[in-house]
């Protein structure tokens, strides 16, 4: 019995198509796809491990179906570094010491991006109400605040270069 | 997980159609954040679903009628809304709450629709649009109809939308002249799901309290508007007595439940706080335009 | 937070960035939960619904028939393969699936092979099993006396050489009851000027480390390879080669990095089962578990704790009792060693004349508690803390006046009789009291918001007696790899190992590369539990990297090369093979001394080669009208000797202060006949970012562990010490309750709001 069936989509920027099953979700997909940045945790997109984006926009890969991938647009943590160089939020992450296990990280660094492309200065209180969905329990978060500060000053001043 | 069949009709009449169905296991698929934990959970096994996609753009927008109300389809994310320059002209409410509501990735996806048609007693946005005297529009088998979202929901996870019946439209009246506010308490971590939910607006003429409209949610089993409390607000002066007095009424006739947030005693409790508080801050706030 | 001067080379006190943190950022870190091997099977649990009951009948027909399903395994088939197969660090309790009883809800009755997943769950829901139910047992103090007995005889391990004493008892739920006597109590007690006498109780909580409890098997020719997310790789592959009978060099456990452990990870967990099962089908087999699973494979213990204390008019304590009762749950785990371990520290880190300690583990059928970070001192801390502020607060003292009084000072002996020392105990309590700005007017607050302030300070003995070996290998061109079995879990381990090496080697730490646990490879390590490491660990490391050294200074020799002259390691090599060519192999063994507890009076004086010092301060605001509490402030401070890394060091004292601050106030399972209602994040909540003190600051006081690697001791858990009595502690202040069970929610603190209203 193989109920799968064969979707097209763009990730990370590249044509790319996979078989999957009517139930996977996106972390499936991109297990499947030896993709393991975006990975289920809490499995209820509470704790935000799984984040993706998809069009663009940020998701809980766990409640996302796979299936709605098709034809569209999926990006996850492993795009960012694709030339080698790694992104102003990666490095800001690095420098402030911003995580501990590093099982949360690829989350809090794309819900980071998604915010910072959205409004450049974020105040302390915007980036907790944005990261609010996202959890780390090695409680890495005084430094992920002082991280996306740094992070969003260094793309203010490349961006004024 | 069993195999179930992903649907993606192109208008509104072959969804209605696919959904007017006496299979269960048939659901409409809009954001899909609710469906899936219910899938995940086994609280739901899908037989077919119906996705609502397809149908998106004239079903997605956001606009304002020569009236001053507000329409949104039913199709737009909360993100959408969040972030709609109009939605903040005519209801800021509505973008306010939103910014505590769920969390960024789930506003991402979900739709108001699906939101509102989900009936979970501890969601932000049914006291807040019912404050507001907001209604949807629903098209089924039978036609098209208006409910007021107070009168939405029928029980715990349970709403008055019969079989293939869909919401298209979320429709908020001008708020000129109206004062809001949305408190909502938390009792675990400040990301968890509402203990409560308490929404009102005022509408105060000379130092008098002309109309209002109470919404409380979360600690009780649905959305409940809180006419008594409207009741003793009504043609009185807007001071700290008048406030007590509704937030009275407000504990008389809320039937709080016990949950895992908290005893039926302590929401009562919290109710009275909050009502008050409520009433206080949206008179501070003021009217809008 | 203190500045650290560097050590000479600059190597230790240097805030270097992870290792590791690449990998990490970038989502590419080798988790055991993205391992895939071809061939491979996935594992689903069916788990008992009932807390106590006999196993009457499992009927698995129906899921073993449904397609795609490999097989169907129960505790009888693992029995045919392994006949005794029964596992645990302190007691051989737990089956690797149920035997004949069930013990708690949510314990693996038996599972299915599938290669999908998804099958294998929807064939677990096809399994039907039929118990016979037995009276259960919930709570620590009832299982004492209950007529309900969780297991029928006791099987203690003897893998401990200070458990060894644990005899097989019959008809009791007391898997070790640890005492202590010291002084005369009963005199001191009845010469008091007063006596104070509290109960307080912890509440049972989850680690939820986010990379959920992973285990993969993978069998091969007469050897068994073992892919776990594990914080013990040493103790799992002695514990596999006893189940299997097989010497231990047929087992090769591997663990890469770990996404959070906290504990959850420790001794043996999912190994068993995944090496049975493998062992069973020939194939690679792999169970990951979902975070409402972990709520049923491991906890913290919750406790009750009664206190009872002599204290003179002026506030100093003569004689302290304490009773400890801990609920181990269904499997003792390391249950017995915490009762023991954490069991002589209850009487705080006070100089206290008389003292006597009874702590016991129980069994009772919730799912089984073990380590969590603290080791159940921060169960032993929010009772003395919180009986410390309720006698200054009777007598009129201020309590950080009172602490002072009766301080346990460098030199004095503990309460076991060893004297402390490197204990800077009064230097963390003092930190605190100046940050606090203790004796400056504080704002007390208006109306319905008031203000207060609390402070704790608490101690720890590190575990012991354990041993740590390392391997420092130096490659021809003098680049430079570190063996060893320590788990980077996330605290940092990795780095701040390199880093004594390159310390010692006069190296860049960066150019170091550390290899990932595998018992094939990398030397025995205890395990990465109890903030051990960086002591036990750090200190095979050093000697290891200074008898590489040696050696290179004898290459340096035997080749005519003076000490001091310009010459490179690889030159060395060079010189002496003829070519790139050879190693240099530095291996260190460590082990402090150590001396077991007296069985009869609890005494020792050497019970402990460290002690680990670590207190909280906070300002909290309190909603009277709601009981609402929020922190306005929080200090921590701890002694952990010299830091290897200092700006690692604050993230671990700040990541241990919020999760204790999740366990003060909003964690707790919440059981509802034996199961947890709330197993999932969505209504087990952990702290998020708004969760966290609007202030917070980590300070390291200046300190040195003579005995440490550099100067330096474990620090992992030491910041959770005070935060559960400081909060309580700053609640009383401010709206004069007290809360003597935790979580302090805001309906209890509404409560004793309303209560104090009515009297």
């Amino acid at each position: 019995m193989d109920s799968s069936t064969l979707i097209r989509f763009t990730l990370n920027g590249q044509p790319a198509s996979a078989r999957i099953k009517s139930y996977f979700t996106v972390v499936d997909l991109l297990q499947s796809l030896h993709l393991y940045g975006a990975r289920e945790s809490c499995g209820q997109g509470l704790c935000g491990c799984c984040t993706v984006l998809l069009d663009g926009v940020a998701v809980s890969g766990c409640l996302t179906l796979a299936q709605l991938v098709g034809g569209r647009s999926l990006t996850t943590v492993e795009s960012l570094d694709q030339s080698g160089i790694l992104s102003p939020v990666q490095q800001a992450f690095i420098d402030e010491g911003a995580f501990q296990c590093g099982f949360c990280t690829p989350g809090f660094v794309l819900m980071v991006h998604q915010l910072l492309e959205r409004n450049a200065d974020p105040t302390d209180d915007e980036i907790r109400d944005h990261l609010a969905g996202n959890l780390c329990r090695c409680a890495a978060y005084p430094e992920i605040i002082r991280a996306t500060k740094s992070a969003a000053a260094r793309m203010r001043a490349a961006a004024t270069a | 997980m069993r195999d179930f069949e992903l649907v993606r009709p192109s208008s509104l009449a072959e969804a209605i159609a696919l959904l007017d169905t006496e299979d269960g296991g048939v659901r409409a698929f809009s954001g899909g954040t609710g469906l899936m934990l219910m899938m995940k959970t086994g609280v739901f096994t899908p037989t077919s679903l119906v996705r609502l996609d397809g149908i998106e753009p004239e079903h997605a927008a956001i606009g304002i009628d020569d009236d001053g109300s507000l329409r949104i389809g039913a199709l737009a994310t909360l993100s959408t809304v969040e972030h709609s320059p109009i939605v903040q002209k005519v209801a800021p409410l509505i973008p306010e709450a939103m910014k505590r509501l769920a969390n960024v990735r789930v506003r991402n996806a979900a739709r108001i629709g699906g939101n509102l048609a989900h009936g979970d007693p501890h969601m932000d946005l049914p006291p807040v649009l019912a404050a507001l005297h907001a209604s949807v529009r629903a098209v089924g088998p039978d036609g098209e109809r208006t409910i007021a979202v107070e009168d939405l929901f029928a029980g715990y996870y349970e709403t008055v939308l019969g079989r293939g019946e869909l919401l298209t439209q979320v429709i908020v009246p001008s708020q000129a002249g109206w004062a809001s506010v949305y408190h909502k308490c938390t009792t675990r971590s400040a990301d968890d799901w509402p203990a409560l939910g308490v929404a009102v607006s005022l509408r105060v003429v000379d130092g008098v309290i002309a109309d209002s409209r109470l919404m409380v949610s979360a600690a009780t089993e649905k959305l409940t508007r809180l006419v008594t409390a409207e009741a003793q607000l009504k043609g009185a002066e807007t001071k700290a007595e008048t406030f007590a007095r509704a937030a009275d009424a407000a504990v008389a006739e809320a039937e709080t439940i016990d949950d895992a947030r908290g005893s039926a005693e302590y929401k009562s409790s919290l109710l009275h706080v909050y009502v008050r508080r409520a009433l206080r801050d949206a008179l501070s706030r003021g009217a809008l335009q | 937070m203190t500045l650290v001067k560097p050590m000479p080379a600059g190597q230790v006190g240097r805030s270097v960035p992870r290792l590791e943190a690449r990998q990490k950022v970038t989502g590419r870190t080798d988790y055991t939960h993205n391992l895939t091997i071809p061939g491979m099977l996935h594992v689903k649990v069916f788990r008992s619904t009932t807390a106590h009951g006999r196993i009457v009948s499992i009927d698995t027909t129906a899921a073993g028939a449904l397609p795609g399903v490999h097989s169907v395994i129960t505790g009888e088939d693992i029995r045919k393969v392994v006949p005794e197969p029964y596992y645990g660090p302190a007691f051989h309790d737990q089956p690797v699936l149920a035997l004949d009883k069930v013990r708690h809800v949510g314990e693996p009755v038996a599972v299915v092979l599938a290669e999908d997943p998804y099958v294998a769950a929807e064939a677990v829901q096809l399994i039907v099993a039929e118990y016979e139910d037995l009276e259960p047992v919930f709570d620590e103090v009832e299982a004492m006396t209950s007529k309900a007995i969780v297991h029928d005889a006791l099987k203690p391990a003897g893998t401990f050489a200070d458990l060894k004493h644990v005899a097989a008892h019959r008809n009791t739920n007391i898997a070790l009851d640890y005492h202590l006597r010291r002084g005369d109590t009963s005199a001191a007690f009845a010469a008091a000027d007063h006596v104070y006498e509290h109960e307080f109780r912890s509440q049972q909580v989850m680690h939820t480390p986010l990379e959920p409890m992973v285990s993969l098997a993978e069998p091969g020719d007469g050897i068994m390879t073992i892919h776990t997310a594990s914080q013990s790789p040493s103790f799992v592959r002695t514990e596999i080669a006893r189940l299997f009978g097989w010497p231990e060099n047929r087992v090769r456990v591997k663990v890469p990095h770990l996404g959070g452990g906290f504990g959850a990870k420790l001794y043996i967990k999912l190994e068993a089962l995944v090496a049975c099962l493998a062992l069973m089908v020939r194939r690679p087999v792999k169970l990951s578990l979902t975070m409402e699973e972990q709520f049923y494979t491991i906890t913290k213990h919750a406790t009750t704790f009664r206190i009872k204390s002599a204290v003179t008019s002026n506030g100093v304590v003569t004689a302290r009792h304490c009773e400890v009762f801990w609920n181990g749950g269904a499997y003792a785990d390391i249950g017995p060693r915490v009762t023991q371990k954490s069991g002589f520290t209850a009487p705080g880190p006070y100089d206290i004349e008389n003292v006597s300690i009874d702590s016991y583990a129980l069994y009772t059928n919730r799912p089984p508690a073990g380590a969590l970070r603290g080791f159940g001192i921060p169960q032993l801390v929010w009772a003395y803390e919180s009986h410390t502020d309720l006698i200054a607060r009777d007598l009129g003292i201020d309590p950080l006046e009172l602490r002072r009084r009766n301080i346990l000072k460098d030199g004095r002996p503990h309460a076991t009789g060893t004297l402390m020392q490197d204990a800077a105990i009064e230097l963390v309590l003092e930190c605190i009291a100046e940050r606090m700005q203790w004796s400056a007017p504080f704002d007390r607050g208006t109306g319905t918001v008031l203000r207060g302030r609390g402070i704790a300070i608490g101690f720890k003995a590190s575990i012991s007696p354990t041993t740590s070996v390392a391997i420092v290998n130096i490659a021809a061109d003098g680049s430079t790899n570190l063996y060893m079995s320590t788990v980077d879990m996330g605290q940092g381990s990795d780095t701040a190992m390199a880093q004594i090496v390159a310390e010692t080697l006069g190296i860049e730490t960066e150019t170091i590369r550390v290899v990932r646990p595998d018992t094939d490879v990398t030397p025995y390590d205890m395990a990465t539990l109890g903030s051990r490491s960086t002591f036990h660990m750090g200190n095979a490391v050093k000697m290891a990297a200074t008898h590489a050294k040696e050696q290179l200074a004898e290459m340096a020799a035997s080749l005519g090369l003076t000490p001091g002259t310009n010459y490179q390691t690889s030159d060395l090599f060079k010189k002496k093979f003829g070519m790139q060519a050879g190693n240099v192999i530095g291996v260190g063994t460590f082990i402090p001394s150590y001396k077991s507890p007296d069985l009869a009076t609890g005494l020792s004086e050497n019970v402990t080669p460290f002690w680990m010092i670590g207190g909280t301060g906070v300002e909290v605001e309190v909603d009277t009208e709601t009981g609402h509490v929020r922190i306005l402030r929080m200090v921590n401070a701890a002694d952990l000797g010299r830091p290897l890394n200092p700006k690692i060091v604050e993230t671990q004292l700040s990541g241990a202060a919020v999760m204790q601050l999740g366990f003060t106030l909003t964690e707790k399972m919440e059981m509802d006949g034996g199961q947890v209602t709330n197993a999932s994040l969505a209504d087990y909540k952990i702290p998020g970012l708004h969760d966290v003190p609007l202030v917070m600051e980590n300070h390291i006081v200046q300190a040195n562990q003579h005995s440490g690697p550099y100067g330096a001791k474990g620090v992992g858990e030491s910041a959770t010490f005070g935060v559960s009595p400081a909060i309580a502690n700053a609640i009383h202040d401010a709206v004069g309750v007290r809360l003597t069970e935790l979580p302090l929610t805001p309906e209890a603190v509404f409560r004793a709001l309303h209560a104090a209203s009515k009297d």
